[in-house]
């Protein structure tokens, strides 16, 4: 009993441990309840998912890091596919020069939003909430709706292959969380921005530029959207306009509940690793439940409620526990 | 009429705010509250208003004990504060600002009965001599309007106590007057009025008794004609002031690190214009808001300036960004907000302190910090400020207000800039941990060469370690004060060479 009091306390107590704790537990939960769950073809789907979750949720959580936001995340990774889509489609021009006229126009769109930001001191709500406008218009503009095809079988092969049973973007996800781990743990542009999130003030008077680094925010979004977008035509073999319409709310509830602080200065890899898999189960579960799936946003939207709730009952309980 | 105020004591981290302070105050007086920054002024009259619980002691208004825990307390007591932000809501009008914590008084059928609101919110109007329309936005009008307005609400509560905190920092001189002629009407007609205030020319002026703290502790009441401008001052720091005595420095006069020439800052500050001589210790002397740390932040490029020259070792530079100002000019900010501005408070020690050198310490290809001298790093500034700490990855919002003082120090000694401006060190630290800074700064200039600007507010500290002293008062500099190292003066002599030029 006082056992489980520890690891209930230490769940609660946050930290990447409560977030693992609860992911694995969900998948007991759900292990027990489906025998279709731990198929090979259902892991192999969940992981595949989850991969393309934590490309969405980095594209929000290196915002939220720094003390802002942005809703733009799902226009630009449109914004991507349609480009990359029309390119190989309409232009027919060859695989590296798709991607990189895609990319390309993704870190101009990211450079826009912090420009705004930065230079005509614009809050990141505002910006990112017409630009996402300006996005999506601009993919519908170009697309018209209409989806392009004839991606290369060697890119769509990236969303749909697998070694050893787990699908190549689970590698190329657990590579990028490293890569990001690494980021801010060690570098100084990772320790940079969470400096900036958690006290922008403090962090110009110890001579940080911070708008340089708002704005590397903003590229580093923009990628991380990008790839997503681009990730997601792989897995779909067509480059779809609708491709990001669903993120805000995925980047969002991956962030938080992996454990990005809302108001910047916070963000682990290991907590998103698991945000996303608690994301992904969630989804998966309510399927296997029988749930209604209409009614998904609005558990998705209480999970993130609680998940803020609970992390500041948290905090309110650990200054409590240090004043006495 | 009469509040009193008994044995409050209000302790907090690393500092004891209130030190067991009884006072008493009367109806148809306007009393004084007095002291430096940090003396405990604001902590006592958070207490009176009910802001803030103290630890300790009871406020008693005619004989009743006060039961306080919120602002909305206060209020039901007859306890009011006019703060020194005029607080407005711009886009409603005059008479919904008045009226704003009692609009459920106005309710009719389904909205607010507006006719009944404005014709009463004009009888407050009138008590303080306002005669505005009470449906104009309360945005246009002046300062000073605002300021009577504020009272007039005060008054619609039917106070008993006013509070008036900095009552005149934003107002001009021919509204300070009418402001006054206010405060007399509503002294006679027997309210409380306690008077906040750092200019003590309108104390003299306004305030019929004067009650001073220092260091938290009540240290006395006077009646004004017992007083004057020299014994107030003199009841602020102290007759007796302990002025730790520090070695002269040696300072070459002509060799000049930094200039500024007519800087300006418009509508901040004007015309400053300073030396720095390399390896001293340059004192800014003035109250808050007089322009001393205004100029400091224009110097190291945080606000940029708009007029004037700023000379580093006679070159005249242009300094546009503080990581410009550190990188390439080797000049630190040490600010005065430790926790606003100065320190990451759920970052680890080690963090902190190295924070101005990441891009020193870290690897020229993989832009990654060498953690292991950012960890030797911050143990030897953590010996050498005798900092209290389980280690350099304990978290600072955990270290006391001295200890936290001294990482934000030692952020600087860190990045072992040439000069350092170092901003009101000693605001919020116990006695202990203040003669510690003390010493840390003089050693700087002594031992290591660096030539500092001290911005302080407390006299004593600026008197025993300052080469010399520039005086601020009201968004100028009034004058240089060599220091008792430099010059031939004692404490006495300088401290009135400051307070003339402040007056």
């Amino acid at each position: 009993m006082q056992a489980l009091n520890k690891h209930l306390k230490k769940a609660l107590s946050g930290g990447d441990a409560g977030i693992i704790l609860s992911a694995l537990s969900l998948v007991v939960i759900f292990a027990v309840a489906s025998d279709s769950f731990l198929t090979q073809y259902n892991i192999f789907n969940l992981t595949r998912t989850q991969s393309l979750y934590i490309f969405v949720a980095l594209s929000q959580a290196v915002m939220l890091v720094t003390g802002n936001m942005n809703l733009s995340v799902g226009a630009i990774a449109g914004l991507t596919a349609v480009i990359f889509g029309y390119a190989i489609e309409v232009l027919g021009l060859p695989l590296p020069l798709a991607l990189a006229a895609a990319m390309t126009v993704a870190m101009a769109a990211g450079w826009f939003n912090g420009f705004v930001m930065t230079k005509l001191g614009v809050n990141s709500f505002i910006v990112t909430l017409s630009t996402l406008f300006i996005f999506t218009g601009l993919v519908y503009g170009i697309s018209e709706g209409y989806s392009y095809r004839g991606i290369p079988k060697d890119f769509v092969s990236l969303g749909r292959g697998n070694f050893l049973g787990l699908p190549y973007l689970f590698y190329l996800m657990v590579a990028t969380l490293a890569a990001v781990w690494y980021m801010f743990k060690y570098t100084v542009f990772g320790r940079q921005l969470l400096a900036t999130g958690s006290n922008q003030e403090a962090a110009e008077l110890s001579g940080i530029n911070t708008h340089r680094v708002i704005m590397g925010a903003n590229l580093l979004s923009a990628f991380f959207a990008a790839m997503g977008g681009l990730l997601w035509v792989s897995r779909l073999g067509t480059a779809q306009p609708a491709i990001g319409q669903n993120w805000l709310i995925i980047s969002f509830a991956v962030a938080i509940i992996g454990g990005t602080a809302l108001n910047g200065g916070k963000l682990t890899a290991i907590g998103l690793f698991g945000g996303g898999l608690i994301m992904v189960l969630i989804k998966n579960g309510l399927i296997l439940v029988q749930a209604n799936v209409y009614f998904e946003q609005a558990f998705l939207g209480s999970i993130i409620l609680l998940t803020i709730l609970l992390n500041r009952w948290r905090e309110v309980a650990s200054k409590k526990g240090k004043s006495s | 009429m009469k509040l009193e105020l008994k044995n409050i004591t209000k302790q907090f981290p690393g500092v004891k705010a209130l030190d067991d302070v009884s006072l008493t105050f009367s109806g148809g007086e306007v009393h004084a509250l007095l002291g430096e920054n940090g003396a405990g002024k604001s902590t006592l009259i958070k207490t009176i208003c009910g802001i803030q619980k103290s630890d300790q002691g009871k406020v008693i208004l005619n004989d009743k004990e006060l039961d306080l825990g919120s602002l909305k307390e206060g209020m039901s007591y007859g306890i009011t504060i006019v703060n020194q932000e005029i607080q407005v809501f711009s886009e409603s009008s005059i008479a919904e600002n008045i009226m704003m914590d009692k609009l459920e008084n106005y309710r009719k059928s389904a909205g607010i009965d507006w006719a009944t609101l404005n014709t009463e919110a004009v009888v407050y109007l009138e008590r303080v001599g306002l005669d505005l329309d009470p449906e104009m936005p309360i945005g246009s009008l002046s300062a000073a309007q605002k300021q009577l307005v504020q009272i007039a609400k005060a008054l619609s509560r039917d106070a008993d106590v006013i509070l008036l905190d900095e009552p005149t920092s934003s107002i001009t001189e021919n509204e300070v007057a009418k402001l006054f002629s206010l405060v007399r009407e509503l002294r006679d007609k027997g309210i409380i009025m306690i008077f906040v205030s750092h200019k003590l020319e309108e104390v003299l002026e306004i305030c019929d008794v004067v009650s001073v703290l220092r260091d938290g502790k009540h240290v006395g009441t006077q009646p004004i004609s017992a007083l004057n401008k020299e014994s107030i001052v003199e009841m602020m720091i102290g007759r007796k002031v302990l002025v730790e005595e520090f070695d002269e420095l040696v300072v070459d006069k002509n060799d000049l690190i930094l200039q500024a020439k007519d800087v300006s800052l418009a509508g901040v500050f004007e015309d400053a214009s300073f030396d720095l001589r390399r390896g001293e210790i340059l004192g800014f002397y003035g109250l808050v808001g007089s322009g001393r740390t205004e100029l400091a932040k224009t110097i190291i490029g945080h606000t940029p300036k708009t007029g004037g020259t700023v000379l580093l070792n006679g070159k005249a530079v242009d300094i546009t960004s503080v990581s410009q100002c550190i990188e390439k000019y080797s000049i630190g900010y040490v600010s005065e907000n430790r926790k606003e501005e100065g320190l990451f408070l759920e970052f680890d020690i080690e963090s902190n302190i190295t924070i101005t050198i990441w891009k020193r310490i870290a690897n020229k290809i993989s832009r990654a910090i060498d953690m292991v001298k950012q960890n030797t790093m911050a143990k030897d500034l953590m010996k050498q400020l005798d900092v209290r700490a389980t280690g350099p990855s304990q978290i600072v919002g955990d270290l006391s207000g001295g200890n936290q003082q001294k990482i934000s120090i030692a952020k600087w000694l860190a990045a072992d800039c040439d000069i350092l401006i170092i901003d009101e060190p000693s605001v919020g630290v116990d006695v202990g941990a203040k003669s510690t800074i003390h010493q840390l700064i003089w050693e700087l200039a002594n031992k290591f060469g660096k030539s500092i600007i001290l911005i302080s507010s407390d006299m004593p500290e600026m008197i025993s370690l300052s080469s010399r002293v520039v005086v601020f008062k009201e968004r100028k500099i009034t004058g240089v004060v060599p220091g008792i190292a430099t010059g031939n003066q004692n404490y006495a002599d300088m401290s009135r060479e400051i307070g003339g030029l402040m007056a």
